[in-house]
């Protein structure tokens, strides 16, 4: 059975079509990259596999079931439970240290503070940032929010990760941090990762890479050349 | 740079600056009104006579009576705290594209002084166009409400009208203090060509506070004891000694308690954030320790309204308890208890009037604060945080320092008037009683025979604590923190959407 699905997915902003009829098969454990240049629907697909916004048209199923017509609140709990999100930037909550923002989903879903706390650290240190545990985003480089963010996303140990262009804000060398250590714990946890880049770099990171044009999955395998401007082929 | 382009820049803008130019000009609207009316009162011609002559072409004794205008003028010019209070949160509406649009400024080659000059031309414009417009309103309202009625008599002071130096004082000096005020605030602002920054006070608020609350109720404390310190002595105080007493200390009691709030806030934040159990108390508790400030910020207006409030309360107090001491006693004040009961009545209005536009400026920043962070409140969702729980957040951002911040402004309101009103008493002196009927008791010859002499004993008559009037003040002030929050939701569903986290 095939683990996450999208089958003939359609969005739009207002008139602007951002998807138009994307068909996506992830499998268990699998790390997919989704690419494609500017504009082309890797982040609205993301967000509807995500359960994050409702497609306009088609189905998303998670594990056999469609989660397309589920109701806000029980996407925002399987978004709690199940899953795991991770952005480009502003995820982290400024006035939390690193510690109480990676404790955060796991205070949502009933732990205990002491627990939350300890289990928060240990994520951090997997992420080689436990120095950072009591130090708010605002003094830490940007590599090291965005370790701290992956450890929130994981903290939970979700079945998926939906990360949304997690080294766009970052350096090569903290990209490739970040990257590394995302990579290892989800193999390690034997979690899926749905990954959108516009970066071929970080696309080799990935099992398998789904590329899109104009708001649809560009079957031609091309794939993206990063030599030429904006990605184009 | 020309003053024609600075004049352009300082216009250009979003319509969140529009509607932040229009709400510094209503605020300045407001203050002129308020402004006006009090020099109108204080315009008044005094009789010619004794000192308690009456201005008899009014029918309203607060206005007739000399000895009242001033109170009145006070209570007018109390009004323009809480709207200077809305104007400042106006001001810090719509601040991130400000900053946007200066920091793209500075890219574009304006100096820091030249930044700090748009920003403040902008406060100081719109505040102008305010006061203009206060003034329209004033002087149109003024021969609109001139309806001297079959006796002749006068609702309002509307045959009088202030010296125009005064008037040109409000007019003119409100923008002038408003764009002052702005350019001394981004002092703490470092507009860069790549953004704004901000200086954030990185130590806590220290609770010093406390001393500028004493100072202000040892102030009040002083006045009857420096009065009768000059009494005994048959000599009169210095004629601005008295008010200076009472001016200096309730200022001094005011900034007490509004930077004291900042305290109040960081604390409420420590101790929350040492027993937060659920998230949504947590977040509150760091927001209030990270910023404490913005506490004193929001509330400033509404504690300022809360202090008049509970000083009336006090007021009104002494009032019941002086005429439970007449009763007691016998003699009274007659028809004049009930009229002052009447006008305490009217401060009370005052005070409520002060209290809706103090939640007014409150909402202005609740909103402002969510839009500020819409960014980091549509990440969270997205990442399943219910918006349930950003909503309790604010709430206890909002309550865990409003309710001891309130219970401190009315504590110092009441106690500044318990500092100057003694407990009223009477008595401890012999009277004497001629109860043999008039045509007897006014006969000297007959009159001696049928007087008894008796001892009237001394009565003190402690006013009782106006723990109603209080409880109503304080269930005033949280239901506007409340009715601010719960608006302020609705901005948050609205503006944590996924559409947030697509803009660079």
């Amino acid at each position: 059975m095939t683990y996450l699905q999208a089958r003939g997915v359609v969005r739009a902003y207002g008139r602007t079509p951002a998807l138009r009829g994307v068909t996506l098969d992830v499998a268990e454990g699998e790390i997919v990259a989704v690419t494609g240049p500017s504009g082309c629907g890797r982040s609205t697909l993301l967000h509807c596999l995500a359960g994050i916004l409702r497609p306009d048209a088609g189905q998303v199923t998670w594990r056999g079931e469609r989660i397309d017509g589920w109701s806000e609140a029980a996407r925002s709990r399987l978004r709690r439970t199940e899953f795991g999100v991770l952005f480009q930037f502003g995820q982290l909550v400024a006035e939390l240290t690193a510690a109480e923002n990676v404790a955060l989903p796991l205070l949502l879903a009933g732990t205990g503070r002491r627990e939350a706390r300890t289990a928060a650290l240990t994520w951090l240190e997997r992420l080689g940032v436990a120095e950072v545990a009591d130090v708010r985003p605002g003094e830490m480089s940007g590599g090291q929010q965005q370790r701290c963010a992956t450890a929130r996303a994981l903290v939970t140990e979700p079945r998926v990760l939906f990360a949304d262009e997690p080294t766009g804000a970052l350096d090569t060398l903290a990209g490739e941090q970040v990257l590394t250590h995302l990579v290892r714990l989800a193999r390690d946890q034997h979690t899926t990762v749905v990954l959108v880049t516009h970066e071929p770099r970080v696309a080799g990171y990935a099992d398998r890479e789904v590329m899109l044009r104009d708001g649809v999955v560009d079957h031609s395998g091309l794939g993206l050349d990063a030599s030429l401007p904006g990605g184009h082929r | 740079m020309r003053p024609a382009a600075l004049l352009r820049l300082a216009l250009a803008g979003t319509r969140t600056d529009g509607a932040r130019v229009a709400l510094t000009a209503l605020s300045a609207t407001l203050a002129t009104l308020s402004g006006l009316a009090a020099l109108t009162v204080l315009a008044v011609v005094k009789p010619p006579g004794d000192a308690r002559a009456e201005s008899v072409q009014y029918t309203n004794a607060l206005l007739r009576e000399p000895g009242l205008r001033p109170g009145v003028a006070f209570a007018l010019l109390m009004l323009m705290v809480p709207v200077l209070g809305l104007a400042g949160q106006c001001a810090r509406l719509g601040a991130p594209a400000r900053d946007r649009r200066l920091a793209a400024l500075r890219l574009a080659g304006a100096t820091p002084g030249e930044v700090t000059r748009i920003a403040a031309l902008e406060t100081g414009l719109a505040s102008l166009l305010g006061t203009l417009a206060g003034l329209a309103v004033h002087l149109i309202g003024r021969r609109l409400l001139h309806r001297p009625g079959p006796d002749g008599r006068l609702a309002l002071p509307t045959d009088v009208q202030p010296a125009p130096a005064a008037v040109a004082a409000v007019v003119i000096g409100l923008p002038l203090a408003a764009a002052l005020v702005s350019a001394l605030l981004l002092r703490r602002v470092t507009t860069t060509p790549f953004g704004v920054v901000r200086r954030a006070r990185a130590r806590a608020p220290w609770p010093w506070p406390g001393l500028l609350i004493l100072v202000g109720l040892a102030m009040f404390a002083a006045f009857r004891p420096v009065g009768l310190w000059y009494e005994r002595r048959h000599a009169e105080p210095p004629l601005w000694l008295l008010p200076a007493l009472l001016i200096v200390g309730s200022l001094a009691a005011m900034v007490g308690v509004v930077a004291g709030t900042g305290w109040i806030s960081h604390t409420t934040g420590r101790l929350l954030h040492r027993y937060a159990r659920r998230p949504a108390a947590l977040l509150a508790a760091r927001r209030l320790t990270a910023d404490p400030w913005a506490g004193s910020r929001t509330f400033a207006a509404l504690l300022a309204a809360l202090i008049f409030g509970a000083g009336a309360a006090g007021i009104r107090a002494d009032f019941l308890a002086t005429i439970e001491l007449h009763r007691r006693i016998g003699g009274g004040m007659g028809a004049s208890d009930a009229f002052y009961l009447r006008a305490m009545d009217l401060v009370d209005l005052t005070v409520a009037v002060a209290m809706a536009i103090a939640a007014g400026g409150l909402l202005v920043a609740v909103v402002e604060g969510i839009t500020a962070r819409r960014r980091a409140y549509a990440a969270l969702v997205a990442t399943g945080v219910p918006r349930a729980t950003i909503g309790r957040s604010l709430l206890w951002q909002s309550l865990a320092p409003a309710v001891p911040a309130i219970g401190l402004a009315l504590a110092v309101g009441y106690l500044l008037v318990r500092g100057v009103y003694p407990a009223p008493s009477g008595g401890g002196y012999p009277e004497e009683i001629c109860d043999a009927g008039r045509q007897l008791c006014g006969d000297p010859l007959t009159r001696a025979q049928h007087t008894r002499t008796e001892w009237v004993p001394k009565v003190t008559v402690p006013p009782d604590v106006p723990w109603e009037h209080l409880a109503w003040f304080a269930a005033g002030g949280l239901a506007a923190v409340l009715l601010t929050v719960g608006v302020g939701l609705l901005f948050l569903r609205a503006g944590a959407t996924v559409e947030e986290l697509r803009t660079t």
